[in-house]
């Protein structure tokens, strides 16, 4: 063989070499604050580590695993977790209602638009602080509306107590994975849930089912209503099909999100009570990590998360899939 | 593209030396630098200046947003914690040492012509002395008293408290005092406080958190119970305090300080329990004119303790520099400070035993500052068990109460579910931790349940 290469060969290399510098920052920023951590939380999923050198460092197996498998606290914050993916449809259907609106060939509906998409702009944080004085019993305009309403129409209701109050809509137990008539009404979860679609609808969601609108053919909406199709029919067989592909991309990354969510709201407007009653996956990670110290055992919960978010977008694969038309 | 790629190359490090340049100095020229993690605020500003001023080779300056216990100890095993910072607790405390980032100082003391264990108050020292040895220096230190706004009482026309008393006595004072508009939503409320300041009723009720040795969780034993009791009745029997959803609408977010400090000062509530570091923040308003009286007691005339130490990094380069301010805090001129700003009382005895302390120039309508001292003489430092993390203690008792305070639980359900938490995950540190196992095997001659080997 011999060792001189073509002219084309010798440019191919140089390119790839080239290409390969270009990609090595990235890569190892990537490998050393990306994937590194992870496999080093997997790695430390297995021991007992944790932060105070007392206890023996030692590796635990699924020691862990078996003992968050069997934590009722665990339980509660799946559960609280799952509470929260209920707002998830209410604000797919709010943005998709939203974008629906926004689309139509109005005057400054740029503005419009402009307007709704507004609290993504707005710091996460700045938010939840000004949904926490709105949610004030006692002086917030929440409370304050529906006591106008209640009053105006002589009913004797109680205005909810909002992130003071461990109630929720299903009566889900505080202390056990269970039902309890004690606990329906309104709550911190609730209001955390009210709060996260405000937000979503007028976000990024809304603007995926704008793009996806301009997408959908003109001719086929007009087809038919030359064949006699009311706005609704149009809608449900003309436009939602169109939309499936964007429909099912956003009902993913919302499950995704919304497993690994719910920690800027603990951390923000309730310190994840009443009663750990908004304490979700994600905080109570770092509860256990960076309060309590119990890297091994924190790690092991984002690994059990990391399954469940997985598994989650599988089902979602398998089945919501079905329905889409490319 | 390899010019390119050699350009980005180049621009790069030309950046970095331009950003390394003009990095600000943390330093004059000839000083050394020490930094120290604890809270901003005005007081904090004014200490750090009078040690800069007193140590002319040194430049202090204040980090205040890696305060957290969590943040101290992953910097400072990571080689770049701070010099300094403060402890609030014996578990933090613990936290600390057991991480190996608390630098033991007994002996630098020692030699220094210090002892904290005689020189400050008893209630600091569990900030800064972990099993016999010294870790650093109380920083300042203090009980709850019942703070009384003169104004209201006069306006009352009834006669400013006096302790020692009741809480009899206190409850039927506090019902005259709050009143209620035509919708019942307090106008005035006779008592505040916070549920977070719940010890301070459990210890004068001779109750405990852990048994003496603190191998056990006793918050159900019937003496905490009625002291959980206690603060569940002033809400909802006597209706004298604020409930949770008052409570939230006293809120303030952010600042220093809390919600009952700002409400009290505006005339909201007749009494409060607080601390003298009220101060800080009440001396700001104008025509307040204040009183304060001995907290009233049930069982034990005792009060709850607390403070916090100031504590060296063990791997800072500048450990021995660090030292000159546990010995600031020990002086007359820090502790004068101290208490003349109301940051709570100076950790050392003595500085609260001279003329200066009863009687501040400044201040001279603050005449009750011998009330403090009495108080910080009957005070019991925070309950510490070995055998349990500190913080996963506190958020297992922090659900009970909350659930007691939301009216959703009985206080004896609620202490009794506690206990069983908080023994049960006793039980699981004794399996997993050899040492701990030994420690138990010594304090109870037994051997620890399902303890490790």
């Amino acid at each position: 063989m011999s060792g001189k290469l073509r002219p084309g060969e010798a440019r191919n290399r140089r390119d790839t070499v080239a290409a390969l510098l270009f990609l090595l920052p990235n890569f190892l920023g990537f490998v050393i604050f990306t994937s590194g951590p992870v496999i080093f939380s997997l790695a430390a999923s297995f021991t007992n580590w944790n932060l105070q050198q007392t206890v023996p460092f030692r590796w635990v197996g699924f020691e862990n695993y078996g003992r968050l498998l069997a934590d009722p606290e665990f339980h509660l914050y799946a559960v609280n977790t799952a509470y929260f993916l209920l707002g998830m449809p209410l604000a797919i259907a709010g943005s998709l209602c939203l974008a629906m609106m926004l689309s139509q060939k109005l005057k400054g509906i740029v503005v419009y638009r402009t307007l709704f998409y507004l609290p993504s702009f707005t710091s996460g944080v700045a938010l939840m602080i000004l949904w926490k004085a709105l949610y004030n019993p006692d002086f917030g305009p929440v409370n304050a509306m529906i006591d106008w309403v209640t009053h105006s129409l002589h009913l004797s209701i109680a205005a909810p107590q909002w992130l003071l109050s461990t109630q929720n809509v299903l009566g889900l137990d505080v202390e056990k994975v269970g039902f309890t008539a004690k606990q329906l009404g309104i709550g911190a979860r609730d209001a955390i849930i009210i709060m996260g679609i405000w937000t979503a609808v007028g976000g990024n969601n809304m603007l995926l089912y704008l793009a996806a609108l301009t997408n959908v053919p003109q001719e086929l909406s007009e087809a038919a209503e030359l064949d006699g199709a009311g706005p609704w029919q149009v809608f449900r067989n003309v436009t939602w099909p169109q939309l499936a592909p964007t429909t099912f991309f956003i009902v993913v990354m919302s499950f995704i999100g919304g497993l690994q969510g719910g920690f800027e709201q603990a951390r923000v407007m309730t310190a994840g009570g009443p009663a750990g009653t908004t304490t979700t996956l994600a905080y109570h990670i770092y509860t256990k990590a960076f309060e309590e110290f119990q890297i091994g055992y924190a790690s092991a919960v984002s690994w059990v998360l990391f399954a469940l978010v997985f598994a989650a977008t599988a089902v979602n694969w398998k089945f919501g899939n079905r329905e889409v038309s490319y | 593209m390899r010019v390119f790629f050699a350009a980005t190359f180049v621009v790069l490090i030309a950046l970095s030396l331009l950003a390394w340049s003009i990095r600000p100095n943390v330093a004059e020229p000839g000083k050394t630098a020490l930094t120290w993690v604890s809270d901003d605020n005005p007081a904090r500003r004014e200490q750090i200046n009078l040690f800069n001023r007193l140590h002319k080779d040194l430049t202090l300056r204040l980090d205040p947003n890696n305060t957290g216990m969590e943040k101290v100890i992953v910097q400072s095993l990571a080689g770049v914690g701070p010099d300094l910072f403060d402890c609030y607790d014996t578990f933090q405390l613990s936290a600390y040492v057991k991480s190996g980032i608390a630098w033991n100082v007994t002996d630098e003391l020692a030699k220094l012509g210090l002892d904290p264990a005689k020189q400050t108050w008893k209630a600091v020292q569990a900030d800064s002395i972990y099993e016999g040895r010294a870790y650093g220096f109380g920083n300042n230190v203090g009980a709850d008293a019942v703070w009384f706004n003169k104004s209201i009482f006069d306006r009352e026309g009834i006669p400013y408290p006096k302790g020692p008393w009741r809480w009899p006595e206190f409850i039927k004072l506090a019902q005259r005092l709050t009143h209620r508009d035509a919708n019942g939503r307090a106008t005035q409320f006779g008592f505040m406080c916070e549920w977070w300041q719940w010890l301070h009723f459990v210890y004068q009720f001779g109750g405990r958190v852990y048994s003496e040795d603190g191998t056990r969780c006793v918050v159900d034993s019937p003496e905490t119970v009625a002291a959980v009791q206690l603060l569940y009745d002033l809400i909802y029997k006597y209706k004298v305090m604020p409930s949770p959803v008052e409570e939230a609408a006293m809120a303030t977010q952010g600042g220093w300080g809390s919600g009952t400090i700002t409400r009290f000062g505006a005339d909201k509530g007749a009494m409060a329990l607080g601390g003298r570091w009220w101060l800080c923040t009440l001396r700001d308003y104008k025509g307040l004119r204040l009183g304060v009286v001995e907290c009233p007691y049930s069982v034990k005339r005792v009060f709850r303790g607390y403070g916090k130490g100031t504590l060296i990094n063990k791997n800072s380069p500048h450990r021995q520099e660090a030292l000159k301010f546990l010995v600031y805090q020990a002086g007359r001129e820090y502790n004068q400070l101290i208490n003349d700003q109301a940051d709570a009382l100076g950790p050392v005895v003595q500085f609260a035993y001279e003329p200066r302390y009863l009687l501040n120039p400044k201040h001279p309508e603050e005449d009750y500052n011998v009330v403090w001292r009495d108080a910080l003489e009957r005070a019991t430092p925070d309950q510490y068990s070995p055998f349990i993390n500190g913080q996963v203690a506190l958020r297992l008792l922090n659900k009970q109460l909350d659930l007691v305070k939301n009216n959703q639980k009985t206080a004896k359900a609620a202490m009794r579910d506690a206990a069983l938490q908080l023994n049960r995950e006793i039980a699981r540190g004794l399996e997993q931790d050899p040492e701990l196992a030994r420690r138990y095997r010594e304090i109870t001659g037994r051997t620890a349940p399902g303890g490790a080997q």
